[in-house]
This record gives structure tokens, sequence and C-alpha cells, in this order.
């Protein structure tokens, strides 16, 4: 009980009128990672489990590091190959880390890969943290708000839906927007109505497309230009898009991407264990599963000369362009989906539905997925109100009848 | 205030009312006309003055437009059309007018709908040995219809400039057709390859180095706008063939190649 | 109230204390629209405070001989007359700008600021007064105007009033345009970063809450 005896030893300083007094919401947010938080709800009936807010936010944590740690390992890999094809590498710090831990650019070396997937993923995710945590505390403090552990997943989405080479500074500042324009301005977490971490990405997305877009982003080696597989399925079609990488290879996550939402395989596991653990609602993951199925096989049998993307099938749109880490991770974020259970399956299948429409239709902005659930979010009271209010109907029909029978 | 309501009071006042406006804005309308055309006119010589890279600033529009002959010509045979009058002959408005203009049939790489029958150029210099030649071009970018003109050395052939007056691109990605580094890529491409009347001219991606094969009819693409550098290639591939300008152009290479 | 307004007062409270942007939001859409440059968002504040100006200077000549059953309908045909005139002007001697600004002069019609001062100030007051109202709003409109174009032109394209002031990469520079403010959506941020930084100097604009949450179990634990 060490822990404990030195949490209890310094909380006092923490309380009113004690010398730390401001920093309270940190104190509290150290003490209720160790321990259960001290005050429980009081009032009316109450599920009281084991599993609060916090524990929930540090599971779904850790569930993306398999596809995180595979994703560094990807960024190296994919970086690793084209440095082996006779593409120079981006030199500076970076890769006297990766000289001095890995000693090389061979692909076949997974230690390689690694290594040099993470001296790009690293900073990124430190520096998410770090300017992240810095606003989410100041806001805690402020507002005497606690600190929320909804920040670890945020954190941590936000850094996986990077391109690797994104500039650290922009790192920061999408962080920042998602943070404080995302959530805070509306009261913090539980208040907002969109996902943190894709405002953030959205943001970055729109106010720097030259960093996080085109074809040169994804890749950490000098001058080494591939399209991602989503703008090669846009421009050259299926077809093309199968000479480029087998499904396979797609589905596993040896393509290009942002860091971490190239293997469905390792998102599709994550999201079974969420399920599993009753973490995230498969209402919704169905729903969007659901929703791009149907979606894309309408496409597939209306079809186009023009336009390749009405013939790509859904299993293409499943391995391709983050779906599956937007389906798993960012769809089921409890703030900003639908409460109800009926609502769930509506707005999850609003995002499939959109994610398809989107990739399919609107040349300009491939990552369908991200604006998707983006606009779902803003959807997801009005779903709810519509679910309630079908709900109230339903009973008072039920109550109608009774009422004329007492009458008669 | 009740006096107010009375439907004599309502309908003089509304009359009234209508009368004073119409008069002011209409005067205003009319007063005004012909500094607005002036100034239209002037925008649109200042364009093409930017293109052909003559505009020199401090100087009156005007008089360093008096280098630049307007023609009319015939899309379709590539002739002079001397029954139009260059000055009074709205080409954009043509475009929409169905008496003077078609529908495009089969490929329409630059969207356009309607291809009007005449276009305007402008020549530069003497009129019969032109050391410019001036073209429009207008296409579909990614968001927006792209208007532009497109500068030729006298031999029809090799490129001055190209620039565009009204486009409403991505800011920052298609937006950059207006970047002056772009655009400085432009000078001394060529578009038709020897003997050919097909224009070569295309955006390429990834840069194009003096090592590149075929250099001379490739220019960098915008970087991280594919479409709206689909959208220059295709507009430039329109109006350099044979629906567009070749069949002009073409008197000009004979005569040089002549020469 | 018209008696206690003074000529300063009406000039000045539309600037900060009740300004038609950031505490009525109205007139959003032109806010938007045209303050991508601090250049268009000045030409169309003047266009704004001429038009508001001057509508509520004739509709308060006018406001004894108005019938109420067509007051909006007169104060309209003003209004549109005006702006028509205002746009005429612009296209005859500011050719570039107009362009710029394109339809969102004409626009100004439907802009609920000039409406609004029309129906609610000029209707009671005398023309001075109402011409100095007008004037005050419209400066209330292009303050924001300014403020949210010099944010959304430094960010985005690096520049105030055209001079470069943060030197950019495509020019050769060291600043990474934001192209999120170039976009009319940034406007929405910027005015509401405006808002959330004046309620913060005047906290009695903040409305009242809805409805209150119930404190928090910190404090409840505190009082036990």
């Amino acid at each position: 009980m060490g822990i404990r005896q030195l949490l209890d030893k310094a909380e006092p300083h923490f309380h009113k009128g004690g010398q730390y007094e401001r920093f309270y919401a940190l104190y509290e947010a150290v003490d209720t990672i160790f321990y259960t938080p001290p005050s429980v709800t009081s009032a009316t009936s109450h599920v009281r489990d084991g599993i609060d807010l916090k524990r929930v936010m540090i599971t779904v944590w850790l569930f993306t590091f398999p596809a995180m740690f595979f994703g560094m390992y990807n960024v190296g890999l994919q970086a690793n190959v084209a440095i082996a094809q006779g593409f120079g590498d981006m030199g500076g710090w970076r890769e006297a880390i990766v000289m001095a831990l890995a000693g090389g650019h061979n692909p076949e070396s997974i230690w390689a890969n690694f290594i040099l997937g993470a001296t790009w993923f690293v900073p990124i995710y430190a520096v998410t943290f770090i300017v992240g945590g810095f606003w989410e505390v100041l806001f805690a403090i402020r507002r005497g708000h606690e600190v929320n552990e909804g920040f670890f997943v945020t954190s941590v989405l936000f850094a996986l839906i990077l391109p690797a080479t994104v500039p650290l500074w922009q790192v920061a500042l999408g962080i920042t927007f998602g943070v404080v324009i995302g959530k805070e301005v509306f009261g913090g977490t539980g208040k907002n109505f969109l996902n943190p971490a894709l405002t953030g990405r959205a943001f970055l997305y729109f106010a720097y497309p030259a960093q996080l877009s085109g074809d040169s982003v994804w890749v950490p080696a000098d001058g080494y230009s591939g399209a991602t597989a989503l703008s090669t399925a846009a421009q050259g079609g299926v077809d093309q898009l199968v000479q480029q990488t087998p499904w396979i290879n797609a589905f596993l996550g040896f393509i290009q991407g942002s860091v971490g939402e190239t293997s469905t395989l390792l998102i599709l596991l994550a999201g079974v264990a969420l399920i599993w653990t009753r973490i995230a609602s498969w209402r919704i993951i169905a729903g969007v599963f659901v929703g791009m199925v149907v979606t894309s096989t309408l496409f597939n049998l209306i079809g186009s000369d023009t336009n390749p993307m009405f013939a790509l099938p859904w299993y293409w749109h499943l391995a391709i362009g983050g779906f599956a880490f937007g389906m798993v991770f960012m769809a089921t974020d409890p703030v900003s989906a639908s409460m109800t259970n009926t609502g769930k399956l509506i707005f999850g299948a609003l995002i499939g539905f959109m994610t398809v429409l989107i990739r399919v239709a609107n040349p300009a902005f491939p990552e369908g997925i991200m604006l998707a659930i983006l606009f779902a979010n803003l959807f997801a009271p009005l779903i709810d109100h519509f679910v309630v209010q079908a709900n109230i109907k339903r009973r008072q029909k039920r109550l109608m009848p009774s009422r004329d029978e007492e009458v008669a | 205030m009740a006096a107010n309501n009375s439907t004599r009071k309502t309908i003089i006042v509304a009359l009234s009312l209508c009368v004073v406006c119409s008069v002011v804005v209409s005067t205003a309308a009319v007063a005004l006309r012909p500094i607005q055309q002036q100034n239209q006119e002037l925008d649109r010589k200042t364009n093409i003055l930017q293109v052909a890279n003559l505009l020199q600033p401090g100087q009156s529009i005007a008089q360093q437009f008096s280098e630049i002959t307007p023609r009319v010509v015939n899309l379709e045979t590539g002739e002079y059309a001397d029954n139009v009058n260059p000055d009074t002959y709205n080409q954009l408005a043509a475009a929409q007018d169905p008496a003077q203009s078609r529908t495009l049939s089969g490929a329409d790489p630059a969207g356009l709908g309607r291809l009007e029958n005449y276009a305007t150029v402008y020549l530069v210099g003497d009129p019969e040995n032109p050391d410019e030649i001036i073209l429009p071009v207008r296409g579909q970018g990614l968001w927006s219809l792209m208007l532009g003109y497109l500068a030729l050395e006298g031999d029809g052939n090799t490129v001055v400039g190209l620039s565009y007056y009204s486009q409403g691109e991505t800011p920052g990605l298609g937006g950059e057709v207006d970047n002056p580094r772009w655009k400085a890529q432009w000078p001394g491409k060529e578009i038709y390859p020897p003997g050919s009347m097909d224009p070569a001219i295309r955006l390429v991606k990834g840069g194009v180095s003096s090592s590149t094969p075929d250099a001379e009819y490739k220019v960098d693409a915008l970087s991280g706008a594919t479409l709206t550098s689909n959208g220059v290639t295709n507009m430039l591939q329109f109006w350099m063939g044979e629906r567009g300008f070749a069949n002009y152009l073409a008197r000009f290479r004979d005569t040089s190649q002549g020469a | 109230m018209a008696k206690t307004d003074t000529a300063g007062r009406l000039l000045t409270t539309p600037i900060f204390k009740n300004n038609p942007i950031a505490l009525q939001i109205l007139g959003i859409c032109s806010a938007l629209a045209v303050t991508n440059s601090m250049q268009t968002s000045l030409v169309m504040g003047l266009a704004v405070i001429v038009v508001t100006a001057f509508s509520n200077m004739f509709v308060s000549l006018i406001r004894h001989h108005i019938p109420s059953s067509i007051r909006i309908i007169v104060q309209m045909t003003i209004i549109a007359s005006l702006v028509i005139v205002v746009d005429q002007v612009l296209r005859a001697f500011a050719y570039g700008l107009s362009q710029q600004l394109s339809v969102f002069v004409g626009l100004i019609i439907t802009n609920c600021i000039v409406m609004g001062r029309a129906e609610a100030y000029a209707m009671q007051n005398g023309p001075a007064m109402s011409f100095l109202d007008g004037i005050g709003n419209g400066l209330g409109y292009a303050f924001i105007l300014l403020a949210v174009g010099f944010f959304r032109e430094l960010l985005g394209s690096g520049s105030v009033f055209g001079f470069t002031v943060l030197p950019t990469v495509n020019d050769g520079g060291w600043y990474v345009p934001n192209g999120l403010m170039l976009l009319p959506p940034s406007a929405f941020f910027v005015i509401g970063l405006l808002i959330w930084a004046i309620r913060s100097f005047n906290p009695e604009q903040v409305e009242k809450n809805e409805f209150n949450i119930t404190t928090n179990t910190k404090t409840t634990t505190e009082a036990a």
C-alpha cells in the first residue's frame, strides 16, 4: 500500500486551503489511476461497477496498441523498401537514431523497420500527449473539473491517424484544435458533440492539405511518392489497385497510409475484444459495416463508365482508407455517438453510407470515413430524439385502447 | 396613425415610394454604366497583357493594348471571320446562345457542354505576322470553370505563358495555378510535336527536369491537386485540339516552316 | 429610450457592448463569405455602414407616413434601392473589389442588421439619431469583419491588407499558410473565438444557463 500512503500524505495539500489547491485536478488524476475514486454517486438508483470511465478509456487505449506497433513497423517497412529501391533517407536526428539502434535500412529486418517507424511515430505521439495534455490540465484546473482519461484515447487515436511525415508543429496545432475547439469550448468530456481526435485531424486536413494528403506524405523516404490504395482506386479503378497490392496485403496492413490505420486485421481483432468487453457498442460497428456493404454493393450494381470508384467491391472498401479504424475506434466514441440502441444502428449505418458516398462521389476528399463520422456525430442527438419520440408514441398507442375500454 | 392605414394612403405611399426609388436606381445605373463598361474593358485588357508578359506597371493600359489586335476566328475552319466585330463579340455569352454555339457531342474533356462557333484571339504586333498569339481557354477544374488565356509565340507552338483570370479551386492546392512560381514553368514549353497538330502538352506528376524525356511538352503538376491538374491538361488538350484552335494555329506553323 | 441616447453612445455601444454580430448573431452569412482578406472586409464594412445609415435615415424621415400594414415592404424597398446604388457605385469606382465581393454586396439587402435597425430603431426615432444609429451598427459589423479578416488573411495568406507580413513557403519564405483560413467555415471559428474573448471581458453578455446541472460530487463530499 505504499502508493496509497504516499497519495494520502500528499492529499491535504491539494484540498481547499492547501498550498497546491489549484492543482487538485492533477492530484485527482494520479490518484484515480491507481485507485477507484473516493466519491461515488449516492443519490437514486445507479449502476455501480468496478469498471468506471477511467478503466474503460484505459482499456480502449491498450487495445490500440497492436495497431500502433504494427503501424510503426509498417511505416519503417515501407520506408526501408523505398530506400532499398534507391530513394534517399530523410536524414537528421531520426536517421542518427536509426543508425545507432538498427545499423541500417534492411527491409528484411523487423527490428530495423520498427525502429525507423518509431522514430517517426513516437515524436508525433509525444507532442500530441504533451500539448493536448497541457490544454486538458489547464481547462481542468481553470474550471475545477477532473482530468479525464478520455484524453488517453483521444491522444492515441489522433496520433494514429496522422501520416508519419507530418510536421510536429502541425501535430501540436491539430491536437490543440481538437481538444480546445472540439471539446473544451463545449464544456469538456461528455459535452462535446464531435469526436475530438477527428476534429483535430479534419482541421489539419483542411488547413494543411499538402502535408496531410497526397502521394508523398505517407512514407518517410526522400523524394518517394506513391499513391495510397484509395487514390489508386479512385484514379485507376479496381484492376490497377489489385495489380499494385493484393487484397490480402491491404487487409493485413502492408500498404501506405496513416500510421495506425493500415492493418484491418489487427483493428478488427481489437474490435472483437472491445465488443467482448462490452466497451464498444456492437450496434454501431454492425451499423457502419452493413451501411458500407449495402451502399457499395448498390454502387457496384449501378456502375459507371467514367468513375472507377463505382466498381469497388465492399471488401476493398473495408480494407483501405482507414475504414476499419474509423469503424472500430472512432465511430464507437460513446460521447459523440447516439445513445439509444436503435439510434446506434441508424448512426452506424449513416456513417457506412456516407463513407462510401464520399469516397465514390466526391473527387476531392478521398478520406470518406473521417468526414462521414464527423457528419454522423452532428446527427447523433437528432437520431436519438426521433428514436425517443417514436418510443413515446408507440407506448401512447398501447395506452390508448385500454383507456377506451375504461370509458366503454 | 389610423389615417396612415387607410387604403388610399397605403396606395399613395407605396406608389410614390416606388417612383422615387426607381428613379434613383435607374439614374445610378444609367449614369454609371459608361464607367462600368470601361472598367470591364480595362480588366479584360489587363488580363490579356498580363498573360502576354507585356504589362508594364505605371503605363496606361489603353496605350499598351494598342499593340494588340483582336480578331475573331471561326473555330471550325480556322479562318478569320470578318463578318463578326471583335470589339463587340462576347465569346462567353455566345457559348450560351444556341444560335452561336453547338452542343459538344462525344468526348468533352474540358467539361464545357457547349462550344461557340467563333472565338476572339489577340495578336501582338503585326496582325499578319504576329509576335505573340493570345488564345482564350477555359475548362472545368475540380470545383469551378477555370477561365484563362494561353499566350503562344508567333510560331503558334511555343508557350509564352498561361494564366487564369477566374477560378475557384482549393486555396493552397488547385488555387496554386495562380502562383507565379508554377506559372514560371510554362514559357518555352511546346504544344505540338514536330509535324503533328495533335497536342502533346500535359501536366505530369513528380516534377519535370531537363533530363525528363519529352520535357518540352511536360509541365510539373500542381502538388496535391490531381483533379485541378487534370483539368488544366484536359482544357489544353481540348483547346489546342481539332475542335479548338488547331485548325487556326496550323496556318502559323505552315508559314513559319515555309519561311 | 430615445431621449437618453446620446450621439456618442449611439456610435460606440454597438461596437463592443451590443455588437450586431457578436451579441445579436446577425449578418453572419456575409461575414463568412467576404472576410478572407482585409480589403474586401473593409469595403464590405463600408458598404454596410452606408446602407444602414441611409436606410435608417430615410425610414425615419417618412416613419409618420408609413402604413403599418406595408411597413416591412417599404423598408425593404428603401434598403434594396440603396444597395443597388452602392453596388453600381462600387462597380464604377472599385471594379476589382466589386468583382471579389461579387453577389455579397447585393446580398446586403438580406442582411438582418439593416432591416433590424430600420424596424427597431428608425421607426421610433428622429432622422439624425437614426442616421447615427445606422453608422454605429454598421461600425459594429465592420469591426467584426475587419477583426475576422485580419486573422483570416494573416493566417491564411501571411499578409495584412495585401502587404506580406509572414512570407509564405510558396514564395520562398518560412510561413506555411493555413488553408482552412481561406475557406469560409473558418470564419465561424474566428467569430466564435471573438465572441468568447468579448464575453470574457463583458461577462454580462453571457446568457443564463437554460438549466442547472447538479453540483458535482467533489463539492458535495466536501460539504458533508
